[in-house]
């Protein structure tokens, strides 16, 4: 859609200013999300050195402590405590953690799954291709987070738990745009050239297509990475994702519904956190997508 | 276009045979269900009345054949913990989840439209780049995070708006806008990228070129070209939003089918959560089904390829 020339009359100096300006502000936010990402990622590898306190360790007399943007809060708890008086900053580092493994992994694993789906399935055509469609469409048609719900409390709610049923649910984005770069690919000549000196399929797919289609598989999986954070957060919200006592923003987040009324901002700072790492990814991710010519809406 | 329509039809239909096929054996991978429904502590001989009362003692092929032949006439059976047949359940759950679904699907449509045309009028401008810029804050916004802060500024704060419950037009304000609002930015782009697609088209030109008025070639020759891919990601994303309506429903106490599914899931009340699945996977399967008939309707390149 993009890489088409538009008309003649459209490719004038100004428009071809204006798109590389467009291009480089894109890619200005595409640093910032980031570098922002990367300092989240250090934070979160060196919890144990920068959070100040135990987040694991209750201390009822200092519950409920207000942070540092309301008045009378308490200097050695700069966000102040939760309702059994965890430290809250201490919470919010761990949780960091929590967040980025299980988006890490869920990618991860949901990668492997549609990028072999894609690939077969653009590779081989024919019956084979109809088979894996129709994979993906009953997955498509499956309502991922009442499925997930119901898998989780066959697995057992649990950190491992969630990442195995996420990873086994968000894979069709993976599929359908692996095979479609597949297809394409699988057309070229250099193909045909593999073909002709007997090069079995399984070396063709994993020497001469797969190195082509990882930049879509990128770009894919910063949004699966992002999805899956942000399901991961709404699972623990509703109490079937990680497990109280580790520190999970979306179960944070479910504590907070208690104190809406009174304490609000027990609300206001893991669901901030959670929107800052999803729109780092996002942009981070829009960035790949322009830097790796996908297009707009790859 | 008749041997299209069949071919779709049939893979709908398998496409929803496999699905029943994993809902039921989920439900008999939880374990052993006439535990479930007679609690941990009962004895034996109880155990072994319910299952001999639900028909758990058959085999497993018979099992499932049974429940499709009555899910087929609509008799998902009996709620374990209501004791209540569950398609009355349904019955009286399903208009508040598609009254909800629809009007969380206008107010996405009414919000991307304008702004997805806006932005391609004036593509690459600050309009432009703020519009792209909303629809990526829009997608990193956690649904159930916005549900929240719209309760503490809306209901507590400002008192404008009930807090939870389904008795009139106001409990449905916020639970629309939290469900909608996801949709956005997907729709915003899409109608962007069709109409920027659109502008530079021969046939725009052409119409600039007869002098039409530019009402009439931005709305009647323009965006009517736009709306086949919308109407077709509008149908799914409106078959996501009945799924996707567990969490608002449950926030907002909305009783609808996904209130009922995650009220379900949580008393591991089997068939209830099997009826969901399967009506919502269905709708979808019909929503998607819709969508390709009407594109190959408008279309014929699509009913050819």
């Amino acid at each position: 859609m993009s890489d088409r020339a538009g008309p003649d009359f459209e490719m004038s100096g100004r428009v071809v200013a204006r798109h590389a300006l467009r291009r480089a502000a894109r890619n200005a936010s595409a640093l910032v999300g980031g570098l922002v990402l990367l300092a989240i990622l250090v934070v979160a590898l060196a919890a144990p050195l920068l959070a100040p306190h135990d987040p694991y360790a209750h201390d009822l007399s200092r519950r409920l402590l207000p942070p540092v943007f309301h008045a009378g809060y308490d200097p050695a708890h700069p966000l102040g405590t939760d309702g059994f008086g965890r430290d809250y900053l201490s919470r919010l580092i761990y949780g960091a953690q929590v967040s980025l493994l299980i988006g890490a992994s869920v990618m991860l694993i949901s990668a492997i799954i549609g990028t072999s789906l894609g690939l077969v399935a653009g590779y081989f055509g024919g019956r084979t291709d109809q088979v894996i469609m129709f994979i993906i469409n009953t997955r498509l048609a499956l309502p991922v987070f009442l499925v997930a719900m119901a898998v989780v409390v066959v697995l057992g709610a649990s950190l491992w738990g969630t990442i195995i049923t996420l990873g086994l649910f968000l894979w069709d984005r993976f599929a359908v745009v692996v095979r479609s770069a597949t297809q394409q690919i699988a057309s070229q000549d250099y193909v045909t050239a593999a073909k002709s000196i007997g090069c079995s399929h399984g070396a063709i797919l994993l020497r001469e297509i797969l190195p082509n289609v990882l930049n879509v598989v990128v770009v894919v999986g910063t949004i699966e990475m992002a999805y899956a954070i942000l399901l991961e957060a709404a699972l623990s919200f509703l109490g079937f994702g990680v497990q109280e006592p580790t520190p999970s923003w979306g179960l944070m987040l479910a504590q907070a519904r208690q104190y809406l009324f009174f304490d609000p901002w027990l609300l206001y700072i893991p669901g901030a956190a959670l929107f800052l790492v999803v729109l780092c990814i996002n942009l981070f991710g829009d960035g790949l997508r322009d830097l790796l010519g996908q297009g707009e809406d790859a | 276009m008749l041997g299209f329509i069949a071919k779709r039809l049939a893979s709908a239909l398998l496409t929803l045979l496999l699905i029943s096929v994993l809902t039921f054996s989920l439900a008999h991978l939880a374990g052993d269900p006439a535990i479930a429904v007679a609690g941990k502590e009962a004895s034996a001989d109880e155990i072994a009345q319910i299952r001999a009362y639900y028909g758990f003692d058959r085999p497993v092929v018979v099992q499932y054949l049974s429940w499709c032949a009555k899910a087929l006439v609509g008799d998902f059976g009996m709620s374990y913990h209501y004791q209540q047949p569950v398609a009355d359940m349904l019955a009286a759950r399903l208009p508040i989840t598609l009254t909800l679904g629809v009007a969380a699907l206008v107010f996405a449509l009414i919000l991307s439209l304008p702004l997805g045309v806006i932005a391609a009028l004036h593509r690459g401008s600050m309009v432009d780049r703020f519009c792209l810029f909303l629809a990526v804050v829009g997608q990193a916004m956690p649904t159930f995070w916005l549900a929240l802060l719209m309760i503490v500024f809306f209901s507590l704060t400002l008192q404008w708006l009930p807090v939870s419950g389904n008795d009139s037009w106001q409990y449905f304000v916020m639970p629309t806008v939290a469900l909608g609002y996801f949709a956005t930015p997907a729709l915003m782009r899409l109608t962007r990228a069709g109409m920027i697609d659109a502008l530079e088209s021969d046939y725009i030109r052409t119409a600039w070129a007869k002098g039409l008025r530019p009402a009439s070639v931005l709305f009647k020759h323009a965006l009517r070209n736009v709306m086949i891919p919308i109407v077709s990601i509008s149908a799914v994303q409106l078959g996501a939003m009945l799924a996707g309506s567990i969490v608002v429903e449950q926030i907002f106490a909305l009783q609808g089918i996904g209130w009922l599914g995650y009220d379900a899931t949580v008393r591991s009340d089997l068939p209830v959560v099997q009826a969901i699945t399967l009506i919502i996977a269905a709708f979808y399967v019909l929503l998607t089904l819709l969508a390709d008939l009407i594109n190959a309707a408008l279309d014929p390149r699509i009913r050819i390829a």
